[in-house]
């Protein structure tokens, strides 16, 4: 792509980045959910099965 | 000394550790008599070689697991981390002062290391603020690291006085070590054009600071795993149970401190606009840094985390280690001078890499001598729950 001005060339990459920041959100709930997720089964499981 | 104890001096890790010592020191002597031509291959070019890269960028990044470590226990109160504390905070203020000592290579003249905090200090300059904060980090890490000394001496005043400044130490090193990370990053701000556009960034002092963070966490975790065999019967109870939980916990640190690291990366990559790189060769050789040894472990870290695979974490985070290694070398040597054609290039010498390898071995032989003796995997009986 061809800027002419600095304008635009500032436009476009805070643009992306902020549909990176947006990416990047539901990516760390993501990995945070994927991590977690199995701490989560162990709290609902009934006391007796807990290891 | 009985001929038994002669007989275990002389063990195969011994003998290879002479050697690696015993050249060191000849190569030291030729470093200090015959100047820094003799014995390396920088240039005008290249004025900061391998001991800058490695013993320098690497040992400073790899040695944040102090300030990590400690600051998880003491300043976020997660105690079930507080057996960690003591081994992280002896690996980074040996790694730091190792750091120091590797120093004098590059720079020379040992008698003259006050100087630029006492003498002449360059307020202006970014090596100055570097050069204070590892000064008096290394202050903060020995200070930290009394404790167990004076445990070990039967020193118990001394010791009780220097434990009450824990949180105090703890904040400072918190402190000095965001400032002298992100510097070390900083520094390199100062070449755009020197460095490839891919590595090149305005964040480069936040990439270094963040990825210390894992750098730090992955260290303990690999330290552990490689001490856990050799000192397994120094390690006490609290150290043996606590061992799983920390894995686990520094796992998950990790895969988001990495995934953070990755998203900066990212960021710097569409502020400067250089997606148009990533379809040449020096893109490849990018992608493989921040695909391989940075988006892949800490997706690594999340399923050995999830899954409790201690096995699967313990390999990431040697292969956590070595992206970090990867990415001081890519942005100080690999892509430093890029342009220039490949006569002109740097590429070490066998004695400058020897003093690196020298380095580590003197670090290893410390460590050794210290958990051997000091109370770092277990509580000292006379101070058991004393935190």
């Amino acid at each position: 792509m061809e800027f002419f001005v600095y304008h635009d060339y500032m436009m476009f990459t805070k643009s992306i980045i902020y549909i990176l920041m947006g990416l990047f959100v539901v990516g760390f709930w993501g990995i945070w959910a994927f991590m977690t997720s199995r701490d989560e089964e162990i709290h609902k499981m009934p006391e007796h099965h807990k290891e | 000394m009985s001929t038994e104890s002669n007989k275990s001096l002389f063990t195969p890790v011994n003998i290879i550790t002479g050697i690696f010592l015993a050249i060191g020191l000849v190569i030291t002597v030729l470093r200090f008599t015959k100047g820094l031509g003799y014995v390396t291959n920088l240039d005008d070019n290249n004025p900061w070689g391998v001991w800058i890269s490695f013993d320098l960028l690497c040992g400073v990044a790899l040695a944040a697991g102090g300030y990590t470590t400690s600051s998880a226990c003491y300043i976020f109160g997660l105690k079930k981390y507080h057996s960690a504390v003591r081994p992280a905070i002896l690996t980074a203020f040996l790694g730091y002062a190792l750091v120091v000592f590797a120093l004098h290579y590059d720079v020379g003249r040992p008698y003259r290391l006050p100087y630029p905090i006492f003498v002449q200090p360059g307020t202006t300059s970014l090596l100055f603020e570097v050069g204070l904060c590892v000064f008096l980090y290394v202050t903060v890490l020995a200070i930290e690291f009394s404790p167990a000394v004076f445990e070990w001496l039967g020193m118990k005043s001394l010791r009780n006085k220097i434990h009450k400044l824990t949180l105090a130490l703890t904040v400072f090193g918190v402190i000095l070590s965001t400032l002298h990370q992100s510097s070390l990053g900083a520094l390199y701000i100062a070449v755009p054009s020197k460095i490839h556009p891919l590595w090149y960034s305005p964040y480069l002092a936040i990439l270094f600071f963040v990825s210390s963070i894992p750098a730090g966490l992955s260290m303990v975790i690999f330290e552990g795993t490689l001490a856990h065999k050799p000192w397994h019967h120094m390690m006490d109870k609290t150290h043996l149970d606590e061992h799983e939980g920390v894995i686990l916990g520094f796992a998950r640190g990790a895969s988001i401190a990495l995934a953070a690291y990755f998203a900066v990366k990212l960021v710097a990559l569409a502020a400067d606009n250089n997606w148009h790189y990533l379809a040449t060769g020096w893109g490849a050789w990018y992608l493989v840094e921040v695909l391989g040894f940075v988006a892949l472990p800490s997706l690594l870290y999340a399923i050995g985390s999830r899954e409790k695979n201690i096995k699967l974490i313990k390999w990431t985070a040697a292969l956590t280690v070595f992206g970090i290694i990867l990415n001081r070398f890519n942005v100080s040597m690999v892509a430093f001078n890029y342009q220039l054609p490949s006569s002109q290039r740097y590429f070490p010498s066998w004695m400058e890499i020897g003093i690196s390898i020298f380095v580590v071995t003197l670090g290893v032989t410390i460590y050794r001598f210290i958990v051997s003796r000091m109370p770092i995997f277990f509580e000292h009986p006379e101070y058991k729950d004393a935190h």
